[in-house]
């Protein structure tokens, strides 16, 4: 180990040279350089595509003097052979916070206590601590050359640095890895970021990622409005910045490949094509990737493997990050397939020296040498639009260039030079000796066998005393004087010392015997080293070699393809038609083109999948009317009023509980906003067409829905600390009214702004858009409906008031568990309910729930469905709908079209969905039994026509799932058995977002529901 | 508005001024009665179709088939059930029930004490015959439940109480008679907030726990021989595991954390062992097997644990353990109020792999045996507590699962409760019923 130590200080910086600028007073006497360098016989990269062989390269003050071959040399340059050697525009790094302080989360903040309703930020800053587009790295950066020089041994000369702070976070600089911070910095705004993560701010909105996402469109609004001004209404240095900012470089920091879309997203909206930090895992939906259209940063962060020795504990790890440990270097290769634009980062590699082998092992997995130099040349510089200052080393261009041992990404190959604007900087001398062989050191006239083995620059020696056993020698094999010692038995702690100088035929000199004698020694080389010639293993060979396929989803039950639509004819079922036909025995039904075809007996068609329902029980697809799956993140945003929120902005279509609520015969569904707040947010309808990416899933045409909610979740009666308003129900009611009222304000000013005359419309200041508002008045004007959770009598009651007070219908109350008290006036509202069968006594507001709710509501005429809230009970909600049969005696098909057809008038689909009736879509469920018992098992469930789930294909899927994972465990275990890094733990899980489960999840600060 | 004619099928008889109590407790049998002509199913695995079950001063005195020749119906009150089911009473384990009622309001509930050793705090202290729960178990079938404490390293000792009586005392079917242990988890969640997800770590004081453990244990041991002593609450509190007059339960998360508590257990020769577990059961259930331990596993109404679990399963966990030759008992976990749905686990279970009477005794006689109460409750047989129900139908479907009588030691409970009466004033305020 000590020599490991000492080695390693061979590497530290002599480029350590300050100059002075113009306005600089030496304390000292002038002593200005043109630094003129020549280098001469190397191999010169000049840009990614251009190489030249026995070149010079001419260098003076800092820039490109000339490069070439044949080029001679004036007079006043020093010039260096470089025989052998290769020569590399410096590599640049596009996501880095090089040189700028830490940014430190502040303490507290966790769930409970006092939110913080407003911003810390002092001064003229935006309203929202998040946005913080006002800050500008050139102001704080200072050249650091501890970390600088992490970046330049592996060959990195400029980067671009931001600080890492806020969903709008600012410029970044973009500067060289040299060490004077006034010669450094090559543009002080040289791009705009952005990012899905609120940083350091503890202001309570945003939270989600649709909060996010929410607050940068508001912001792109409020900037173009506050634009209009001169002089400006008030100062707001945030929003100032960010308009100066807009025609930069875009750079959005988003993350996984769904964050990706949803980043791209924004952009499409208001005319921004983002420069796309990604996670490296695009790979899995490169399609969808590719059709952003966005230029990507891209890290080589690859997962470590981890530890799955024990079979038992091996079970933390899911198949999706098996998969993606597996898959992650193909990533660079694919994007380079799919024709996308890209720049490689360092960002996330926990140790920087890993980075260029991450690179070596992408280009081993499909990514050309090419296309990797130029993602970390060309493609950097050109998209902060630095390219006629560094990523080539054209004539004029700044001197950052890398000197190689061979090429750059040859696994031989060391970096020994780094130049940066025209400053050396040195890790591995550029003539290393190469002591590799076999010698006899002989001391005081005894011979020991010495081997010298590894590569130049980092060379050990070790005494052999057989094939098994050697001695490891402490010292360094320095090119003039060398100093050795080793102890003469194997576990002495006494050692033999040597000091001495090379020689023609190896090293002589003089030294120490442990008992103090002095002693001349010599070693002498004797041969090479024998080559390593252990046969490797091919079985394993291949194993290592051969690469899972991508899936789709990325996670288990995924598949190489999609479900395709078919023609499938289901024949002699009981078919419960849930229209006034009934529930037909022993009849057949044709699927076509996604839709229901026919509806008969003895149907046939050729062309048609023939599935046998006799005895089974064929039913229209369960539609769940409020649920939280398939989302990624938090499904609560904070504010008091967050109806611009959209949970279409975070569908997840990679949540297993998709496929899990398949198995339960859901096909349709409503993602909710939680119930956090008054005015939640804009839900979104899916069907479950398992493995289509996020936006596939949505329901093209459906109405447009918000969430509402009432009662203690939005008065946070959980936390006696709260101090946001409203805290009892009567601020409530008034949190609408005032909605509401602003809306119509808001309304009118825009229609007023709407009417006048063209000509004085673009003389005069257009109104602010404001997502709140224009959310609000959509449901005014009919365009938007609500689904209000709700609990007690006297709430449900407000919520009517309110809408006739204004002049619309409340879609739905749902969960409603005191429906029964008012269901008189929900009918004469003309209000739906979707409610929980039998949930009660979990708080305070439902002790007078009881499970005859639903039973009452439908007998008084309010079209009632049974919802889950959650993804457990989401896919049993057959079961739910059939309490209502033990609990009031309803009818068996009035309860099961609580989970179909009035869910499906509700969410206002019922025109193609929610019953079996030719036309409408083929979303069915062939059932074991009736539906309704306990007893019936899911065997098919069919979306559009494609079978999404079926019990055979399940079965066979787990087994091709045991057997990936095996084969996945086994490479694992190859990576730990040669060494490799590994790690413990497992997999992360998504948290279930249920809601109101009494003792497990009530504490988690923010309600679901 | 059309009338709709609502077939109350329950017991009608409700004094409007109960409201905002729990059913009046009935007093104790007054007479032998006889239920003939209904399917029994005894709990263990056994029907008669055409049945005669007979009790008296709250014991079963006869079990059997209705055709018998030589049955007398003599002195017994002879109630007719013809096509109707009679069931044991269904028994929930590891359950709140009566220690807490509004779970989210702090002052309601009395289940965790403070501090991580509480094997002398009793359950029974703290269990209020006057929760509203209780009457809505009993509805469904459930008319035995264990109430239990959570929390802490030891929680506590539980109590059988019977879902009905004046107060604890009156309600306690088996006082004291488990010790429940929360074995420390080798790897915790942490929740990272920004993304929603729990990512499992390495539990650091992992070791330290079980050894706080293994000391307290030691002790106890120690204190048991000890020929003369001051009186330690806690290390008394431990003796009956040792003697075997109660039930060591273990609470346990993955395969390993089962096999080193068990081993645990075992190396302080505790007599009789239960392990609370779910689907990593699975994956030792041979030592299990081998080691005779019982398991009482969460309800099947679950989510599977992992993304790349079973899609179904915590549906077919029971039968699969069952097929590995263990004794298994269906609980509840998470709201207090879907515990009622006890007899719905147990009828899922027997849609995913397990014939309908197996599915049936995990919740009667194999709860009963885990429990240490099988000489009591847990099978329709001559001689044990008659705590039996008659349902409409099959009691394991929502459908069918309508109780018709119920009793309790032979009482004749009430089944209607505030839900009832709710749902009946509504009824007639809307006009629905007359």
């Amino acid at each position: 180990m000590k020599l490991k130590l000492l080695l390693s200080l061979i590497l530290i910086v002599f480029g350590f040279e300050v100059w002075p600028q113009e306005t600089f007073t030496p304390n000292d006497v002038q002593d200005l350089r043109e630094r003129a360098h020549a280098f001469t016989n190397a191999t010169i990269i000049v840009d990614y595509q251009t190489k030249i062989d026995s070149a010079t390269l001419i260098i003076k003050d800092g820039k490109v003097v000339q490069v070439g071959a044949n080029i001679p040399i004036p007079p006043g340059f020093f010039s260096v052979d470089l025989m052998g050697k290769y020569i590399y525009p410096s590599l640049i790094d596009l996501h880095t916070s090089y040189g700028l302080p830490q940014v430190e989360k502040p303490q507290g903040g966790g769930f409970g206590g006092v939110e913080q309703m407003l911003t810390k930020t002092k001064g003229s800053f935006n309203a929202n601590e998040a946005i913080k587009s006002h800050y500008k790295a050139g102001n704080e950066f200072v050249a650091n050359d501890k970390s600088a020089d992490e970046l330049r041994k592996i060959g990195f000369g400029a980067v671009l640095t931001f600080r890492e702070d806020g969903i709008a976070r600012g410029n970044s600089a973009f500067v060289t890895l040299g060490s004077n911070s006034n010669e450094v910095v090559l543009t002080e705004n040289a791009a705009a970021h952005y990012s899905l993560n609120k940083g350091t701010s503890m202001q309570h909105y945003p939270v989600s990622i649709m909060g996010f996402i929410s607050l940068l469109r508001q912001t792109y609004l409020d900037a173009a409005w506050y634009s209009q001004f001169n002089p400006r209404p008030f100062k707001d240095q945030s929003l100032e910045t960010w308009i100066d900012s807009q025609n930069l470089p875009q750079i959005f920091d988003a993350g996984d490949w769904m964050n990706v879309l949803r980043a791209d997203k924004v952009g499409d909206e208001f005319g921004v094509q983002y420069i796309i930090k990604s996670a490296g895992d695009s790979y899995k939906r490169i399609k969808e990737v590719k059709a952003t259209g966005a230029s990507l940063v891209v890290p080589v962060a690859f997962p470590d493997a981890y530890e799955v020795d024990d079979p038992i504990e091996a079970q933390r790890v899911s198949l999706e990050d098996m998969k993606h440990w597996e898959l992650a270097s193909t990533n660079l290769g694919t994007l380079e397939a799919a024709g996308i634009n890209f720049a490689i980062t360092t960002a996330g590699l926990n140790k920087k020296t890993q980075f260029i082998e991450n690179v070596r092992m992408a280009i081993g997995n499909g990514l050309s040498e090419t296309a990797a130099l130029k993602a970390l040349t060309e493609t950097p510089a050109r998209l902060v639009r630095m390219n006629d200052q560094v990523g080539s080393l054209k004539k004029g261009m700044i001197a950052n260039f890398i000197i190689t041992s061979g090429p750059l990404f040859d696994k031989k190959t060391i970096i020994h030079e780094n130049w940066i604007q025209g400053n050396p900087f040195q890790f591995k001398a550029l003539d290393l000796s190469d002591y590799a062989g076999t010698y006899d050191l002989v001391i005081d006239g005894k011979t020991y066998k010495m081997e010298v083995t590894g590569e130049p620059g980092s060379q050990k020696a070790k005494v052999v005393v057989n094939d098994s056993t050697a001695i490891d020698i402490n010292g360094k094999l320095d090119p003039n004087l060398i100093s050795l010692s080793f102890p003469e038995e194997k576990k002495s702690k006494e050692n033999i010392r040597l000091s001495g100088w090379t020689t023609d035929t190896g090293w002589k000199g003089t030294g120490q015997l442990v008992d103090g004698s002095w002693i001349n020694w010599v070693a002498n080389k004797t041969g090479d080293l024998k080559e390593d010639t252990k046969e490797k293993d091919s079985n394993e060979e291949d194993n290592n070699k051969r690469l899972g396929e991508v899936i789709f989803p990325f996670v288990a039950y995924g598949s190489k393809e999609i479900p395709q639509q078919e023609t499938i004819l289901i024949r002699n079922a009981t078919v419960w038609t849930n229209e006034a036909e009934g529930t037909l025995e022993g009849t057949d039904v044709l699927l076509k083109d996604g839709k229901i075809a026919l509806i008969g007996k003895s149907l046939s068609d050729p062309s048609a999948t023939i599935v046998d329902g006799t005895g089974k029980h064929l039913t229209s697809g369960i539609i769940d009317e409020h649920t939280h799956i398939a989302l990624s993140g938090r499904v609560n945003e904070a504010a008091t009023n967050s109806s611009m929120v959209r949970i279409g902005d975070q569908v997840n279509s990679e949540d297993i509980n998709i496929y899990r609520s398949l198995a339960g015969g859901v096909t349709a569904a409503q993602l909710l906003h939680g119930s956090a707040n008054p005015v939640g947010g804009q839900s979104a309808l899916i069907k479950l067409r398992w493995g289509m990416a996020p936006e596939e899933l949505k329901i093209k045409g459906a109405d447009n829905y918000i969430k509402f909610a009432l009662g203690e979740n939005v008065k946070r009666s959980i936390d006696p600390n709260s101090i946001r308003y409203p805290q009892t129900r009567m601020g409530v009611e008034q949190v609408f009214m005032d909605g509401f009222t602003n809306a119509v304000e808001y309304g009118k000013e825009w229609d007023a702004y709407n009417s006048l005359p063209k000509k004085s419309n673009i003389t005069t200041t257009k109104p602010r858009r404001d997502l709140v508002d224009e959310t609000m008045l959509e449901i005014i004007n009919k365009q938007r409906y609500i689904t209000c959770h709700s609990y007690v009598q006297s709430e449900i009651n407000m919520l009517i008031k309110v809408a006739d007070n204004f002049g619309f219908n409340v879609n739905t109350f749902t969960h409603i568990l005191e429906g029964y008290k008012v269901a008189d006036k929900m009918k004469a509202h003309g209000v739906g309910a979707s409610t929980f069968s039998d949930w009660w006594n979990y708080k305070w507001e439902v002790r007078y729930a009881i499970p005859y709710n639903a039973t009452i509501m439908h007998n008084e005429g309010v079209v009632t469905a049974i919802n889950s809230d959650d993804a457990n009970s989401g896919r049993r909600l057959n079961q739910e709908a059939a309490k209502s049969i033990k609990y009031g005696g309803m009818s068996e098909e009035d309860a099961w079209k609580m989970v179909s057809l009035n869910p499906a008038k509700l969410l206002h689909l019922d025109d193609r969905m929610g019953s079996i009736k030719v036309g409408k879509d083929a979303d069915l469920v062939l059932w074991t039994n009736h539906p309704l018992s306990v007893y019936a098992n899911v065997e098919k469930t069919i979306v559009d026509g494609a079978v999404y789930f079926d019990v055979e294909k399940d079965e066979q899927a787990r087994t091709a799932l045991q057997a990936e994972r095996a084969r996945l465990i086994q490479k694992m275990k190859g990576v730990k058995k040669k060494g490799g890094t590994t790690q413990k733990g497992g997999s992360s899980v998504q948290l279930q977002l249920h809601c109101e489960d009494g003792q497990a999840d009530y504490s988690f600060d923010m309600l679901n529901e | 508005m059309k009338k709709i004619a609502i077939a109350l099928v329950l017991c009608m008889v409700v004094a409007s001024t109960t409201m905002a109590q729990v059913p009046l407790p009935v007093n104790a049998q007054d007479g032998p009665i006889m239920l003939v002509g209904g399917v029994a199913h005894l709990g263990n695995g056994q029907v008669i179709q055409n049945s005669a079950i007979g009790f008296d001063k709250g014991i079963i005195t006869i079990v059997a088939d209705a055709n018998n020749s030589e049955l007398s119906l003599d002195g017994y009150e002879v109630i007719k059930i013809d096509g109707k089911h009679v069931y044991p009473g269904f028994i929930l384990p590891n359950s709140q029930v009566g220690l807490t009622e509004v779970s989210s309001i702090r002052a309601m509930s009395d289940f965790n004490e403070h501090g991580e050793l509480n094997p002398n705090v009793r359950s029974i202290i703290s269990y209020n015959t006057d929760s509203e729960f209780i009457p809505t178990l009993r509805f469904n079938g459930i008319l035995l439940a264990e109430s239990t404490p959570i929390g802490g390293r030891i929680s506590g000792t539980s109590s059988v109480m019977e879902m009905e009586g004046w107060n604890w005392e009156d309600a306690a079917h088996t006082v004291d008679m488990g010790i429940h242990l929360n074995w420390p988890v080798k790897m915790v969640s942490m929740l990272d907030v920004t993304t929603s997800t729990l990512k499992l770590e390495p539990n650091e004081d992992y070791d330290e726990q079980t050894t706080e453990l293994d000391r307290h244990f030691k002790d106890a041991v120690a204190y048991g021989n000890a020929p003369s002593k001051v009186i330690n609450l806690k290390l008394d509190a431990m003796q009956g595991i040792f003697e075997g007059s109660q039930t060591l339960f273990l609470h346990t998360s993955s395969a390993m954390e089962i096999v080193e508590s068990v081993r645990f257990a075992q190396s302080y020769s505790v007599k009789k062992i239960v392990l609370i577990a779910g689907s990593n059961a699975l994956f030792v259930k041979d030592f299990l097997k081998d080691n005779e331990i019982g398991i009482i596993i969460p309800p099947t109404h679950r989510l599977p644990e992992t993304p790349d679990a079973d899609v179904y399963g915590p549906y077919k966990l029971p039968g699969q353990l069952v097929k590995a030759g263990l004794i298994v008992s269906l609980s509840h976990s998470g709201m207090l109020g879907h515990s009622r749905n006890l007899p719905f686990f147990a009828g899922t279970a027997a849609s995913y792999g397990l014939d309908k009477e197996e599915a049936l005794k995990m919740i009667t006689s194999n709860t009963a045996k885990l429990l240490g109460i099988d000489k009591r409750v847990g099978t329709l047989e001559t001689g044990k507590d008659a705590t039996l129900f008659v349902s409409e139908g099959d009691a394991l479907d929502f459908r069918t699962n309508i109780l018709n009588y119920a009793f309790i030691s032979g009482k004749q409970i009430t089944l209607n409760n505030k839900q009832q009466e709710l749902f009946e004033r509504y009824s007639r305020k809307y006009g629905h019923i007359d």
